[in-house]
């Protein structure tokens, strides 16, 4: 993938700027990145799970949130 | 539920050779994408199957999705006759992966990898301009907000 000339070299390996990720670029989020940079390695797998589970108690709340839209 | 350290701990102490990819490598590496599984790329040697046969075992893994009541037997022999595994375990998802796309099998990864600290263990994942690389050669459009983080963190990490 990617076109061009190589334009950084890390561990050897080129890295060619593609320029559909270039764009994806665009819109990340550096402020979280640089957030979780700060972190730990456990600490980034501890926010991960943190995550997940507000996200599986957010999909339990909108299944119940159905189910009564249902029954009511 | 996932319970990160409870899978890499299992693995870790068992003594299993293996490398952590995918989105669970990412965050090791800061990313801040959700991923509700572990990929893990492992040893194919008799001695590793029957320490990942070992290590999870107790977990209860099941091929993920699949109807219950199959006659799945998480074994060494399973794990001779296939390659690729999408389980669900007690402690959660974890794919267990004999290659990756672009990147091959473990022995193949294995220069492109560094060990992590992580719940009192050393974990093995996949260095992140291998893990811009596989995904690449992945090819898949799903991945190219992935690539592109990956891509800023390599960025930010080398300020």
């Amino acid at each position: 993938m990617g076109a061009g000339q190589p334009t950084f070299m890390v561990h050897t390996v080129p890295m060619w700027r593609d320029p559909v990720i270039e764009v994806y670029k665009q819109h990340v989020d550096r402020t979280l990145l640089r957030e979780n940079l700060r972190l730990t390695v456990e600490e980034r797998f501890r926010k991960l799970m943190d995550l997940q589970r507000f996200a599986e108690e957010l999909q339990r709340a909108g299944r119940e949130a159905r189910r009564r839209g249902r029954t009511t | 539920m996932m319970d990160l350290g409870g899978l890499l701990g299992s693995l870790a102490d068992a003594g299993v050779e293996m490398i952590l990819v995918g989105g669970a490598a990412a965050t090791a590496h800061g990313a801040a994408r959700l991923t509700q599984d572990i990929d893990i790329v492992y040893e194919r040697s008799p001695d590793n199957l029957q320490r990942l046969v070992s290590a999870l075992s107790s977990h209860h893994p099941y091929p993920r999705g699949a109807p219950p009541g199959l006659p799945f037997g998480f074994d060494v022999q399973t794990l001779r006759n296939g390659g690729n595994f999408t389980l669900q375990t007690d402690l959660g998802a974890i794919d267990l992966l004999a290659e990756i796309t672009g990147g091959g099998g473990y022995h193949d990864l294995l220069p492109s990898t560094l060990v992590l600290n992580a719940f009192g263990r050393a974990v093995r994942c996949l260095a992140l301009p291998k893990l811009i690389e596989v995904k690449r050669a992945a090819g898949r459009p799903k991945d190219f907000e992935a690539i592109a983080e990956l891509e800023v963190l390599l960025e930010e990490s080398q300020r």
